[in-house]
């Protein structure tokens, strides 16, 4: 309001102009959410559904004609699909049946891709089930700290998770190098099955103790309470009332982690060496020998199975979701009993192994990392590998990778994409938490980003944006960075929803309503009333983007062909083959700067359960 | 419409302000309101009262806009509405809890609405805000904190609030109902002053018939999503319409019988002989036979009901005396609630429930009985 409580009394020219600008800020202030939605939505469409799009098309267009070939020659392929591809040869169910518990059973690249998202499922449920307990029914100094800190590892980058695994588990890794203390021979766990299946425990586990946790604090006390009293013994009420409330966040937690780990790449990509890849990987690679259209189809089979698994979960959660929220959480009880029975000695020993186990998992990969950037090839403490960075900056030649341009373009890729993606993500946020019908509909399409991966969309920006799109006679092509933005904002913007969201949700309708009845129109109460409320989502939603793009690995890889659009974790990538020293001290670097945005998460407390 | 001042008193009734038609509206198949027809009179304080589901918070709803009618047009002193967003209707909405802005002052709250608007009268926006909270008696909490003021306080900011830009209608969703019962009453007396000092035409939504009929110019009972009756309150606690508005309103004693004989058969109930009193007609009543007063204006009954037809009718348990043997019944004590003032009495007559108020308890078996006068026929179903 620029004249204040002025205009009062005022004269007649200005009181009018008042109306005039009044009634048009009026008008596009009643169609400012709608223009934002359609901005969302056309962005959506440019930067996600097009180029996801044509390379759906790409896998099922040949020389022109519309064929399923690609499909039925990769199906039929033993080489993806092992056994099953007998299967879908044609031959009889019974014999692959048999061939499949024969100890020289193949998996092929997508049953090898399955077989250790299930491991790691197994292993993150492991972890996170005993912290969820710690943290969920035991009170000791530094719980809130540590259950916030459950979620660094989604702000930490894979890529650097793959460099600290390496400098523990390597040749020359830490745990080597404790082994040789004691007198034992180095083990080799680099590209082995284990340490893949660890570096996704180290990634999942956590995701597992938060849903679960939630889940647990939002048991009512006084539903075990009656449960007691009508009789049940502590087990059984754990079993009757606790467990049931648990346990569909468990298997949340596990369905998530298996569609994260069917899909992983980084990880696989610098712990698996070349024995072992996963489709992800494979589709990276037919990509880089430009065999599209075998890349796209694999890259829909793998898009299949993970929203198959996603839908066979959101089916059960419809099914199964208990929305009674706990009045009064079950009571924590102290790490440190007061009187000691065996039972209560017994629980806090296994939690004792635990907290070593997860120190171990969980702080071991950072520390050697920070550790191996300091240390030089002859074991004592140097700076020479920020050094060499330093050097690599003043001499590098063009083709080589120099850390500032990595450190520049992944500042500014993360403030672009997260201009584009808090916006987004507030509409998206703000139309899904409407009632209407199709709602669940628009969900699944805002969201489908969540369950698309990293490759499909790079490689899809790749052919349909950078290569160009004919429009009308004009080609249109964009710039490499520009797409790489795109791909950032497209895999930041369903943490912003997620962060918003549940307060929006949680808003009392009635405040919306009083200010709409005072003649607030629907933007504007947003903007007075909505966002204010939400503020520490939004600023966490902010964060995440900002986090999530700093990290992103998988689109930005196959998007930065050209010689400087790299960004830190491709930087990272480039060095870990030859470098690992430097490799750590670019780890070491984004570290600090992913820290950062942890500590605006933290700082600003934003809600983020929902995630 | 808009007007401060109360302008009843001209000749005829006051203009119409809102006016519904046949509103309906059906959520995926369920209906929450149906045939709804209301007229509220500028200056009016009307109220909706039912039981929960009934309808008469949907009906605010969709005086206020947040809903559109499935069926039916709303209209504001004539002018139809559908389509008008809330912002656009010039309503003021308290709600039931209080949604004020918590990240805003009590001042920034009463003055939420006048960034939209110019405040009414020559004042500035800070006055206006500082005479709304004189008004609602919380002068000096501009600066504070809505949550540090309680739960009566925080309503009648929401009230300064919504009154702040000058609305042309005042709509209040079941604004007392998480306040404690001394404190409501002496709100909803505060609700009516304001009301009657500003003229401003009110809808009010309670499920509390005491409340509704106690500050109401008129009253519409709902039920099922339609209103059953719309009338002042004495009307509607005198001679409720239909069997569920005499039961919702007040505590009531509902009999149905069968008109035993003609219209003045037998000695005038009145014992006042030469009085130009309602003719009774006998009714029996599960063998009993009681004397009921029908005709005079009675509207309930066109014409005096013949014999054979079923009759409902009532009577208030202060007009069923004890001791009294005109239509007496003989009946026994269940049970006795001390209410203060009175006691109410659970009777049982046959395997009817009947309920007398009485200054003492009572026990054992006795008669009670009520003049034909004091009952009110609710229907006449003729043959």
């Amino acid at each position: 309001m620029s004249h204040g409580s002025g205009g009062r009394g005022g004269p007649d020219a200005p009181e009018h102009r008042r109306n005039r600008t009044a009634r048009l800020r009026d008008r596009i202030e009643r169609h400012a959410l709608a223009g934002l939605t359609v901005a969302t939505v056309a962005v959506l469409a440019v930067v996600f559904y097009y180029p996801v799009g044509t390379v759906l098309v790409e896998s099922v267009v040949v020389d022109g004609a519309v064929t399923l070939g690609v499909f039925v020659d990769l199906l039929r392929d033993p080489f993806y699909f092992g056994e099953l591809a007998r299967l879908f040869a044609g031959e009889s169910p019974l014999t692959v049946a048999r061939a499949l518990v024969d100890p020289d059973r193949r998996l092929g690249i997508v049953g090898f891709t399955a077989y250790q998202a299930a491991l790691s499922t197994v292993a993150s449920v492991a972890l996170g089930l005993p912290a969820a307990y710690l943290l969920a029914r035991f009170e000791f100094p530094g719980r809130r700290t540590l259950r916030s800190l459950t979620i660094v590892p989604f702000v930490l980058p894979s890529i650097m998770v793959a460099v600290g695994f390496v400098a523990t588990f390597g040749r020359n890794g830490t745990l080597n190098a404790l082994l040789a203390a004691v007198g034992l021979g180095p083990v080799e766990l680099m590209f082995s099955l284990e340490a893949i299946v660890i570096a996704h425990a180290f990634y999942n586990a956590p995701l597992v103790a938060r849903v679960t946790t939630a889940a647990w604090e939002s048991v009512d006390a006084g539903a075990v309470e009656t449960a007691r009293s009508l009789g049940a013994g502590p087990l059984r009420s754990f079993l009757d009332v606790v467990a049931p409330q648990v346990y569909p966040a468990v298997l949340m937690g596990a369905a998530l982690t298996f569609v994260f780990t069917f899909g992983t790449f980084p990880i696989v990509l610098a712990l698996g060496g070349f024995e072992l890849a996963t489709v992800e990987v494979f589709v990276y690679r037919l990509a880089r020998d430009l065999n599209y259209a075998e890349a796209a189809a694999l890259a829909v089979v793998e898009l299949v199975i993970s929203l198959a698994v996603l839908g066979a979960y959101l089916r059960y959660e419809a099914r199964h979701t208990v929305t009674s929220r706990g009045v009064r959480p079950l009571p924590r009880r102290p790490l440190v009993p007061s009187a000691p029975t065996a039972g209560a000695l017994l629980a806090r020993l296994g939690l004792g192994v635990y907290g070593v186990v997860a120190a171990l998992v969980f702080l071991a990969p950072i520390a050697s990392m920070v550790l191996a950037s300091v240390t030089g090839g002859d074991g004592t403490l140097t700076l020479d590998h920020y050094r060499f960075l330093v050097e690599r900056q003043r001499t590098g030649a063009a083709f080589q990778v120099r850390p500032w341009p990595a450190i520049r373009n992944s500042l500014v890729f993360a403030a672009a994409s997260a201009l584009v993606a808090l916006p987004m993500g507030v509409v998206v946020a703000v139309v899904t938490t409407r009632r209407y019908r199709g709602r669940k509909l628009v969900d699944a399409v805002a969201m489908a980003p969540f369950a698309v991966s990293g490759i499909l969309v790079g490689l899809g920006l790749l052919r349909g944006l950078v290569f160009g799109v004919e429009v009308a006679g004009w080609r249109i092509a964009v710039a490499g960075s520009a797409a790489i933005v795109a791909a950032h904002a497209v895999a930041g913007y369903p943490f912003v929803v997620r962060t918003v969201a549940p307060g929006l949700e949680s808003l009392d309708r009635s405040l919306i309503e009083s200010a709409r009845a005072l003649g607030a129109s629907r933007a504007r109460v947003l903007g007075d009333v909505e966002l204010p409320l939400v503020w520490p989502g939004v600023v966490a939603g902010a964060a995440f983007a900002v986090a999530i793009s700093m990290g992103e690995f998988t689109a930005t890889v196959v998007l930065a062909t050209g010689a400087d659009a790299y960004t830190m974790p491709v930087a990272i990538e480039r060095f870990i083959g030859r470098r690992l020293g430097p490799a750590t001290a670019m780890g070491c670097v984004l570290l600090v700067v992913t820290g950062l945005s942890f500590v605006v998460i933290e700082r600003l407390g934003g809600e983020y359960d929902g995630i | 419409m808009g007007s401060e001042r109360d302008e009843r008193g001209g000749e005829g009734e006051p203009p119409i302000a809102v006016e519904l038609e046949g509103v309906g509206k059906r959520y995926d198949g369920t209906v929450a309101v149906e045939d709804v027809d209301l007229a509220v009179r500028e200056g009016e304080f009307f109220t909706l009262v039912g039981p929960s589901g009934c309808g008469k918070t949907t009906t605010l709803r969709l005086i206020a806009g947040f809903e559109e009618p499935t069926a039916g047009t709303v209209r504001f002193g004539g002018r139809d509405v559908s389509g008008v967003p809330p912002e656009g209707r010039n309503v003021g909405v308290v709600f039931q809890n209080y949604a004020l802005f918590p990240h805003m002052t009590v001042g920034e709250n009463v003055g939420y609405g006048l960034r939209f608007s110019d405040p009414p009268g020559d004042v500035t926006r800070a006055e206006r805000v500082r005479d709304l909270l004189d008004l609602v008696d919380l002068p000096g909490t501009a600066d504070r904190d809505p949550e540090s003021l309680s739960g009566g306080q925080r309503q009648r900011v929401a009230m300064a609030r919504a009154l702040a830009p000058g609305p042309d209608l005042l709509l209040l969703d079941e604004p007392m109902s998480a306040l404690d019962a001394r404190l409501r009453e002496r709100l909803r007396l505060q609700v009516r002053e304001i009301q009657r000092e500003l003229g401003i035409t009110t809808v009010y939504v309670t499920h509390d018939q005491e409340e509704a009929l106690s500050v109401s110019d008129r009253v519409a009972v709902m039920r099922g999503g339609t209103p059953e009756q719309v009338a002042e309150p004495r009307t509607v606690y005198r001679r409720p319409a239909s069997r569920f508005v005499a039961e919702f309103v007040g505590d009531n004693n509902v009999f149905e019988g069968v008109v035993a004989g003609e219209s003045g058969d037998g000695e005038n109930g009145d014992e006042d002989g030469d009085r130009e009193g309602p003719v009774s007609v006998p009714v029996d009543v599960d063998g009993a036979t009681l004397r009921v007063a029908v005709g005079g204006n009675d509207r309930a009954t066109d014409g005096d009901p013949g014999i054979g037809d079923r009759i409902v009718f009532c009577v208030r348990p202060q007009h069923l005396r004890v001791g009294r043997t005109e239509n007496g019944l003989e009946a026994t004590v269940e049970s006795a609630e001390f209410l203060g003032e009175t006691t109410r009495i659970h009777l049982a007559w046959g395997d009817r429930e009947l309920l007398v108020r009485t200054e003492d308890p009572l026990s054992g078996t006795v008669v009670v009985g009520f003049d034909p006068a004091d009952a009110h026929v609710i229907g006449v179903d003729g043959r």
